[in-house]
């Protein structure tokens, strides 16, 4: 009883403090349990995020350079250091005009992706828009994708000899068929209530395709295109093997005839590079492209 | 807004010139089934019902009682196996734009703005810029968005979606208004927002408008009509006129739950409800 009446008081002399405007005292703060390093769905702010993955390609250069040292010295040329790789590259680009031949690579690669796209996206998003034509072309455009790429060399080079046109022709059929059936999916993802709403408004049939369907697509499209063009350039050493006389690619094979390990690995570090901006231009397109994409509540 | 008022007349104008043919219901459902899987499922069974100019028909029942695909025969999204859905005395062959429908999902274009997004449909069907923005005006005030119309959906709440999806709806100028669990996504405080302002704005822009539900208080609250289906296969169990609205629609949900009649339509429809449900729970 007399407890009950006390924390009845008690509650009284607050509301009356806060009704006086005398704001009661402020908890303690609260200390936060020590999140761990692996916490499940953990939080990671953008400065952490650039460190940490900083600290990644920092830690891959160290390991490399420190399996370099442990490399017994007479075996040492064939695991160069990253310095010796680097100043190779340096080299190539002072003396040996490798800007040209970087410059030929990338050109082989956006030209031959472009080409693809434009056969890829139309394809998937027609057949993703119309039952009939995906039941007619999938089954074929979908088994294109077991063969393997690199068994077109020698074909390619029977049709078109040692040509650029050889090489361009190889990475559009490296990845124009998984792209093809990527952008499907990203098509046949698209809300089925999105395209029935535009048929209440009386949109038609190309309306719906083009204003609705790709519109609604597109971001995931662009998606599919980043991820393939990747693999494009995995693509890029063996299109530029076959009587190469220019291109990163020629410039590796050149360097393996004499066991000049530091060219290979400075082209693979070329490749990555080059890879790796791809990926940032598509990223960046894509912020400017889709700026609805970006708003939140 | 005297540029307003004309378009609403040249609107008018056209509707009866497309086809009102005096005397024909503006909804008729005419001994239309509906069956799926060759017949292994029939969702509708034999229905026949006229929609009344001017009123909101509410489409309650169980879940799985069909009560959707029948909506969706009326939008022209699917086709009924016997029968025939007529518009007007047209039997309905597809989509159009006379009949607006609000879907329970949110189907604004995540790609344009509000405003876009509402004039969308004028844009289909190719009315002037000048009339576009007016009517975007018009209707984004009218569901108090107009200080969103450059907000992309994604900026918006799932209450305020719906919104933009029936400004969107009313701007294309239907006859008729078709909403498919339209606030059924929607928690209960939003819900009771809607249906206020589904209850102001149907009253100003009059329109007929059928309804599925399967929430029976909002079916009372907005509805002229009630008709009632039962499960599996899909049939109308009861048509029921709220008589004991007196012709009225009320603004504030609470006015109407004092009102002489109303607990026991309540009563009635729940009993309804669970004797079709009865020993299918679980």
């Amino acid at each position: 009883m007399n407890d009950t009446q006390q924390s009845i008081s008690g509650s009284e002399a607050v509301t009356n403090a806060s009704l006086d405007g005398e704001a009661p005292e402020k908890g303690p703060v609260f200390k936060q349990p020590k999140e761990r390093f692996l916490g499940l769905r953990g939080s990671v702010d953008r400065t952490q995020s650039m460190a940490l993955g900083l600290l990644g390609v920092v830690a891959f250069f160290v390991a490399w350079e420190v399996a370099h040292i442990l490399t017994p010295e007479n075996q040492q040329k064939f695991l160069p250091s990253v310095g010796q790789v680097v100043g190779k590259i340096t080299y190539l680009f002072a003396e040996k005009g490798y800007v040209a031949d970087v410059a030929k690579s990338v050109y082989r690669i956006y030209v031959s992706f472009f080409f693809a796209c434009l056969f890829a996206v139309p394809l998937g998003l027609f057949m993703g828009s119309f039952v009939k034509l995906r039941a007619l072309i999938n089954p074929t455009v979908g088994g294109l994708r077991y063969l393997p790429a690199a068994s077109f060399v020698p074909l390619l080079l029977v049709y078109f000899g040692p040509t650029d046109f050889a090489k361009l022709a190889l990475l559009f059929l490296g990845c124009v068929f998984f792209l093809t059936a990527l952008i499907l999916d990203n098509v046949e993802a698209v809300p089925k209530e999105l395209v029935e709403s535009a048929q209440t408004m009386g949109a038609g049939r190309w309306h719906i395709v083009f204003k609705v369907t790709f519109r609604s697509a597109a971001p995931q499209i662009l998606d599919s295109m980043r991820n393939m063009i990747a693999v494009s350039w995995t693509y890029l050493v063996i299109a530029e093997i076959v009587a190469a006389t220019d291109g990163i690619g020629a410039v590796m094979m050149r360097g393996a005839r004499f066991l000049h390990v530091d060219i290979i690995m400075g082209g693979i570090l070329t490749i990555g590079v080059l890879g790796v901006l791809t990926d940032i231009s598509f990223r960046i397109a894509g912020h400017f492209l889709f700026p609805y994409m970006r708003v939140r509540r | 807004m005297a540029i307003l008022a004309d378009n609403t007349e040249t609107l008018q104008q056209t509707a009866n010139e497309q086809g009102a043919v005096p005397g024909e219901p503006p909804l008729r459902a005419d001994r239309v089934t509906k069956e799926y899987l060759n017949g292994a499922r029939v969702a509708l069974d034999n229905i026949s019902i006229d929609i009344k100019e001017n009123q909101i028909t509410a489409l309650i029942g169980p879940s799985g009682c069909g009560k959707t695909t029948l909506l969706r025969l009326m939008a022209g999204l699917e086709y009924p196996t016997y029968g025939n859905v007529m518009v007007y005395g047209e039997p309905v062959l597809g989509p159009g734009p006379e009949r607006g429908m609000v879907f329970q999902a949110y189907t604004s274009f995540p790609w344009l703005t509000v405003r876009e997004n509402v004039q969308h449909g004028m844009e289909i069907q190719g009315v002037s810029k000048d009339e576009q923005r007016d009517k975007a005006d018009h209707f984004l005030k009218l569901v108090h968005l107009d200080e969103f119309a450059n907000a992309y959906p994604a900026e918006l709440s799932g209450g305020m979606k719906q919104r933009v999806a029936i400004a969107r709806t009313l701007a294309q100028g239907p006859q008729l208004l078709l909403l498919d669990e339209p606030f059924g996504a929607l928690d209960a405080q939003v819900t009771w927002e809607m249906e206020e302002m589904a209850v102001d704005i149907i009253e100003r822009e009059s329109k007929t408008v059928v309804l599925v539900t399967h929430d029976i208080q909002e079916a009372i609250y907005l509805a002229d009509r009630i008709l009632f289906f039962t499960r599996q296969p899909g049939k109308i169990k009861a048509d029921m006129p709220m008589e004991f609205k007196k012709g009225r629609r009320f603004a504030k949900k609470e006015d109407l739950l004092v009102e002489p009649g109303y607990v026991e339509m309540e009563k009635r429809l729940y009993t309804m409800m669970r004797e079709e449900i009865q020993g299918r729970i679980g």
